[in-house]
This record gives C-alpha cells, sequence and structure tokens, in this order.
C-alpha cells in the first residue's frame, strides 16, 4: 500500500509555493496577487506542519500560528491598499503604479 | 623681580589682541592711546629690567615657562643676557618712537586700527625671536615676524604693487627658512637639545665639518632675513609698505635678525673657518653691490633700502671678521641713523603728498628746515664722519677687518682680508657718496620745481625726529676705544669667544684716519656733482666720459641686472615647471582622479538603475533569482551542507 510520507507533504508545498512564486511574476492583478501571497505563506504553513509532525516537536505547530496571525493582519492592510488602488484607477493593475522607476 | 623681563615680550601681543578685538569700536584717538602707552610701558619695564640687570653684573638669567618634552631637551624659555638686552631696549625703544610718528603718518587711514594691530603682533614676533632661550621659540619668532613683515609691506594690499611686494618678500624669506629649518633639525640630531647654552658648551665635542654644515644651513637664514646676497631683492620691493613700518621692519630691527642669529651662535661660529669666509665675502659682496646699486636710484626709499642691505653687509663682514661686538655696534647705531634717515624721508613724503621721486624734489630745505636738519645729521652719521654714531661703529669694523689679515697664519690669508678691508673701505666711501646725493637731490639742488606750499611736517613727526638725531650723534659712545660699554655688556654672551681685537695705538689712528678720509671724499664728490654742479662748470666733453658714465649709471638702477638674471635664471623655469606641474599633477592626475571616480559612480549607477523597473512582477523574479542562487549555494557548499 501506498505510504503517505513526509516528503509528500513537502513537494505538495514545494508545489504550492512555486504555483504562488509564478503568479506573483506574471500577474498583474492586485487581487490575484495578493492570493498567491496567501498560496505562499500556506505553502510554507505546510511545511512547517509536515516537518513538525516528521520530527515529533511542537515548535513548528507554534510558529504557524504566529504565520496565520502575521497573515491576517497582512490581509487588514493589504486589502486596504487593493481598496486605495481601486479608488485611484478603474482597474486593479498594479503596473500602472511604477513611480518607484529608476 | 628677575623675570620682569618677560613681561615687554607679552604686552605688545596683548596689545595687538585687544586693538584687533576692539578695531570696530574704537576711533584713532583711542587705539592711539591704547598702542602709545603699551609701548611707553612696555619700554619702560625693558630699562627697568635691563638696569636691575646691568646692576647685577649682566649676569644672565633664564626663564623656562613649559618644558615640553625632557629627551630631547625641548622648552619654551627666555632669557635676558647682553645681547638680548641689547635688542629688547633697542626693539621696545624705537618701537615707542616709531608708533609716535605713525600716530601722524596714518592720520585718516582706512586701515588704521590694523596698522597698530600689525604694528604691536610684529613688536611681539621680534622679541620672541631675540629673548628666546632656546632655537625652538627663536624659530616661532623667526616665522611670526616673516609674517608680520609681510602683512605690512602688503598692507596697501589695493596697490598691486604692494601686494606683489608682499608676496616676494614672503617667498624668499622662505628660501632662507628652509635652510635655517634644516639646520635646526640637524642641531636637534646632534645636540639633542634646543638650548643655545648647552648646545654652545658642546659645541667644542663637535666635529669641524658638523658646525660647518649646521652654520652654512643656518646662514641660509640668515642671508634670507637680512637680505644679503643672493636673497636681497625683496628689500627694496618691501619699500611699498607704509614708511615707519619700513622704518622698523626694514631697517631697524627685523632686517637684523640674521646678524643677531649669528651673534647668538658665535660661540659654535667661531670654530668654523668655512663659514666665517663665506660670512665675510658674501657681506662684502652684498655691500659694494647694495652700495653701488643705490647710486642711480630716485625712489627716496629705494636709496635707503639698498642702503640698508649695504649696511647689513657691513655687520656680516663684521661677523665674517670675527668682530661680534662691532657687529652689534654696528646694529645698534645703524638702527638710529636709519629710523631717522626712513622716519625723515617718511616726513617729506607726508609733505609732497606721497611723492617719492627725488628729480621732483629738489630745495626743500628752506620749506621744511627741521626735517633737513635731522636727515642731514642721520646722513652724516651713516657716512661715518666723526664724532657720530656711524663713525664709531664702522670704523671698529674696518679696523677689525684689518686687524683680522694681521692675524692670519698664511700670507694668502693675510693679502686676502687686506684686500677685504680696502673693499669694505670702498664700500664706505660709496655709502658717504650716495647718501650725500640722497640728502642733496632732495633738499638742495633746484630743479626749477615750485615747492612754496610744501610744509613743514606736524609736530607728532619732528618730535621723533629730533629724539632720533640726538641718539644718532650720541649713541656711538657706548663703545669707543676710550669706553667699551657695549663690550662689556656682551662679555658674559661671548664669554668663550675669540672676538678680534682692535688694533692699538698709532694703527688705530691712522685707520680711522682711513676711514674718515673714506667718508668725507664721499661727500665731497657727491656735494661736487649734485651741489656745486661740477660737471657743468667744466668742460669734460674731451674726456669721452659720456659712455662710461652711462654705463655705471644704467648698471646702478637696474642693480647690475641681477633681478633680470634671476628673473630669466630662477622665475621663470620655476614659473615654467609649477605651470606644467599645474597642467599634468593637478590637471591630470588628481582632477583626473576625482573626476574618474564620479563619472564612475554615475555610469554604474545609471546602469544598475536599469533594473528598477517600478513594477512589482518584476522584482519578484529577482527575489526568486536570488532565492535560487541561496538553495544553489546551500546545496554546493560542502561545509554549510554539512
Amino acid at each position: 500500500m501506498l505510504e503517505v510520507t513526509t516528503d509528500w507533504y513537502l513537494t505538495l508545498a514545494a508545489i504550492l509555493f512555486s504555483i504562488g512564486f509564478f503568479g506573483m511574476m506574471i500577474r498583474k492583478n492586485a487581487l490575484i496577487m495578493f492570493m498567491c501571497i496567501e498560496l505562499m505563506l500556506n505553502a510554507v504553513n505546510l511545511t512547517f506542519i509536515a516537518a513538525s509532525k516528521h520530527f515529533g516537536q511542537i515548535d513548528g505547530q507554534i510558529a504557524v500560528f504566529f504565520v496565520l496571525v502575521v497573515a491576517a493582519a497582512e490581509v487588514v492592510v493589504g486589502l486596504a491598499i487593493i481598496v486605495s488602488i481601486f479608488r485611484k484607477q478603474s482597474s486593479a493593475s498594479v503596473d500602472v503604479l511604477n513611480v518607484s522607476r529608476g | 623681580m628677575d623675570f620682569l623681563f618677560v613681561l615687554p615680550i607679552f604686552l605688545p601681543l596683548l596689545t595687538a589682541i585687544f586693538l584687533f578685538l576692539n578695531r570696530k569700536i574704537f576711533n584713532e584717538l583711542v587705539t592711539n592711546f591704547f598702542t602709545l602707552n603699551s609701548a611707553l610701558l612696555s619700554f619702560a619695564i625693558s630699562f627697568f629690567a635691563f638696569v636691575t640687570f646691568a646692576l647685577a653684573k649682566f649676569k644672565p638669567i633664564s626663564l623656562t615657562l613649559y618644558q615640553w618634552t625632557r629627551t630631547p631637551d625641548i622648552t619654551i624659555g627666555f632669557t635676558l643676557d647682553g645681547l638680548s638686552g641689547v635688542m629688547l631696549l633697542l626693539v621696545t625703544g624705537l618701537s615707542f618712537v616709531i608708533q609716535l610718528f605713525s600716530t601722524s603718518y596714518m592720520e585718516k587711514d582706512e586701515k588704521h586700527s590694523n596698522y597698530f594691530v600689525y604694528f604691536n603682533f610684529f613688536v611681539f614676533s621680534m622679541l620672541l625671536l631675540v629673548m628666546s632661550s632656546n632655537f625652538l621659540v627663536m624659530f616661532f619668532g623667526w616665522e611670526l615676524v616673516g609674517l608680520s613683515s609681510y602683512l605690512l609691506i602688503s598692507f596697501w594690499s589695493q596697490k598691486p604693487a604692494a601686494a606683489k611686494a608682499g608676496n616676494k618678500a614672503f617667498v624668499i624669506n622662505r628660501i632662507g627658512d628652509f635652510g635655517f629649518l634644516i639646520g635646526l633639525m640637524i642641531i636637534l640630531n646632534t645636540f639633542n637639545t634646543f638650548d643655545f647654552h648647552t648646545v654652545m658648551q658642546s659645541s667644542t665635542n663637535i666635529s669641524e665639518n658638523t658646525i660647518t654644515t649646521i652654520s652654512l644651513f643656518l646662514l641660509l637664514g640668515a642671508f634670507g632675513k637680512s637680505a644679503q646676497f643672493p636673497l636681497f631683492s625683496w628689500l627694496p620691493d618691501a619699500m611699498e609698505g607704509p614708511t615707519p613700518a619700513s622704518a622698523l621692519i626694514h631697517a631697524a630691527t627685523m632686517v637684523t635678525a640674521g646678524v643677531f642669529m649669528l651673534v647668538r651662535i658665535s660661540p659654535m661660529l667661531q670654530h668654523s673657518a668655512t663659514a666665517s669666509i663665506v660670512i665675510i665675502s658674501f657681506g662684502l659682496l652684498t655691500a659694494l653691490i647694495a652700495a653701488f646699486s643705490a647710486m642711480n636710484q630716485y625712489d627716496i626709499k629705494k636709496v635707503l633700502a639698498y642702503s640698508t642691505i649695504s649696511q647689513l653687509g657691513f655687520m656680516f663682514i663684521a661677523i665674517g671678521a670675527g668682530a661680534y661686538v662691532a657687529a652689534i655696534f654696528h646694529l645698534v647705531t645703524h638702527a638710529f641713523f636709519k629710523a631717522l634717515l626712513f622716519l625723515g624721508a617718511g616726513a617729506v613724503i607726508h609733505s609732497m603728498h606721497h611723492e617719492q621721486d627725488m628729480r621732483k624734489m629738489g630745495g626743500l630745505r628752506k620749506r621744511m628746515p627741521i626735517t633737513a636738519g635731522m636727515m642731514g645729521i642721520g646722513t652724516l652719521a651713516i657716512s661715518g664722519i666723526p664724532p657720530l654714531a656711524g663713525f664709531w661703529s664702522k670704523d671698529e669694523i674696518l679696523a677689525s677687518v684689518f686687524a683680522k689679515a694681521g692675524m692670519a697664519n698664511e700670507l694668502v690669508f693675510s693679502i686676502m682680508y687686506y684686500l677685504f678691508w680696502a673693499l669694505t673701505l670702498g664700500a664706505a666711501l660709496l655709502t658717504a657718496f650716495y647718501m650725500g646725493r640722497h640728502w642733496l637731490l632732495i633738499f638742495e639742488k633746484d630743479n626749477g620745481i615750485d615747492h612754496s606750499e610744501v610744509q613743514e611736517a606736524p609736530k607728532a613727526m619732528i618730535r621723533p625726529l629730533i629724539l632720533l638725531g640726538i641718539f644718532s650723534i650720541f649713541i656711538g659712545f657706548i663703545n669707543t676705544p676710550f669706553f667699551h660699554g657695549l663690550e662689556k655688556v656682551l662679555h658674559e654672551t661671548l664669554e668663550n669667544v675669540e672676538v678680534t681685537h682692535l688694533p692699538e695705538g698709532i694703527a688705530l689712528v691712522i685707520l680711522a684716519v682711513f676711514s674718515i678720509g673714506a667718508g668725507f671724499t664721499g661727500l665731497i664728490i657727491a656735494f661736487l656733482i649734485f651741489g656745486f654742479q661740477l660737471h657743468k662748470r667744466i668742460n669734460l666733453g674731451k674726456f669721452k666720459l659720456e659712455s662710461p658714465i652711462n654705463l655705471v649709471k644704467d648698471l646702478s638702477s637696474n642693480v647690475l641686472y641681477l633681478n633680470k638674471f634671476g628673473n630669466v635664471f630662477f622665475v621663470s623655469g620655476m614659473k615654467n615647471f609649477s605651470r606644467k606641474v599645474a597642467v599634468i599633477v593637478d590637471g591630470l592626475i588628481i582632477d583626473g582622479s576625482v573626476n574618474f571616480i564620479s563619472s564612475a559612480f554615475a555610469k554604474t549607477s545609471k546602469i544598475t538603475s536599469a533594473t528598477q523597473t517600478g513594477l512589482v512582477r518584476n522584482y519578484v523574479v529577482y527575489f526568486g533569482l536570488f532565492l535560487i542562487l541561496l538553495i544553489s549555494l546551500f546545496i554546493f557548499t560542502p561545509l554549510v551542507a554539512q
């Protein structure tokens, strides 16, 4: 029977992280980019939990709680920024906001 | 009470600072009040200190203010011995008299208070130089004197000539100071101390070669400061400064610093025969060149400037002949009559509304009788007419050179010194001639110019003149063959020095007759040409004298073309060289490297700034690339992987 090992979780986390990362690279909608960040955060969370289970220690799971709290706070700030982008322009594209170009 | 002599050194400095801080508040009257009282107080303290010192049988007093380091032994200290005592009295006394004159001469000048600030600062520097008990403090004074003379020469810096003259004086002095500094370094290296007393005492144990090297380097310093050949050309140009400042600095005190220094190191100097020969020959050369150049000058102050150089040459001759007392004696008498002549010239310039060309004067005797009389005394004194001051000192120098010839062991040296004596006598004759010409051109010769508006100088100018006139007559009596006053004062200072003694009896009388003869001859020739107009009364046409006389005149007014020679050979080469340095070192290397660095930064930042697109996606790509880099490092670096 196929046994689900830690490797499987880590691979899933890597795939999820990569999806999130590529999404960040290619999409320009602020909302989608935001979702990609969340995806990456959760991929990391998955890694933490898998590691915690693998070594039989609780530290990883505690770290995940911290990440969740930070992510929640980030959602508040991030959504506020996205709303203000929508107010400034009709689309949610971030490419227009290139004032910091060198 | 013993250390009272330190007060007059710092009093002028305090006055200078005080006047500088209050220069906007004080008007001329208040400035004059403070500066004159300070000068008078300074002189009074000096006089008191000197009398106390004299009553204590001229026993040197030393005061160490601060011990800087113990090995090598470097201190900040002052000393009062015969030599510095004489200089202390001379500097403070003349400073008072000349400041008195200046109050009137500098009246209504825009920078009146600045003048007195510089003046007091100069007096401080000079006193620092003469009162020091070691080479270090002397060097401080030496440099500060150079600085303050620069400030006073280019005092009217709005005149380009004055600014240029100040620079010239400073640069030429720098050549001398360079030698002086090297001399000091060798001294510190050899003796491990700067203290005069210790250096002089241990100089007997040092090889003659070392002493000659030290002496020659110090001599270069003395040549620069005392305007000896070949470093003399700054002094005539320095006449651009205010006349009273010229009187103090370029006649009475500063230029004598070299002579003073050589007498100070005389216990060491006597061990070096080479140095003595160099001193006497350069002194003689200077005395002759300067006296020759003074003959055809028409600027009232330039004649006096060349005359100063020439008289300094006499002092160097005295030092070279081993007659140190005679050198200081001539320094003292010269200070008085040259200050008198300069202040007299200042009075004339003042009355002529800043006209300095002697061809536009003439016949001023009736308009300015007192000035004419006092200048006449100065002229007679410098010409060596007895019993005025210059006679005693100049005669002593001449007699010393003659005696030195008798002392020489080899015939060659003997003949050489006799020749030196004859040439010195010639320089004395020239001195009498050009000074006679100077006086006659200003006060006697009728140039057909109406001077009826010219007035006698104001009282504040006349009084210092009369005072100096009296001194010019009587100061010579401090050291005559019958009364060796100055010799006693300097006895402690020159204790271990072998001083050349004057010949005695009939020989001295014959030598005196010679020197008096030279003085009178010079004056009579001057009178025949410029007073009696001899060349117009008798027909000289048949002698064909026109072209030699014109040649002499031409050479004299161009200073034997030495300035032009120096310009062509040294100055222009130096200018070209420094221009090249400016282009290559400054333009290419320094500017180039600075510009390269700045342009490199500009270019690289232009390239790197292209990566800053302002698009979040691109930044994520960089972030990802960096992540890949980190991961690959983590995997492929064996140590980290462990």
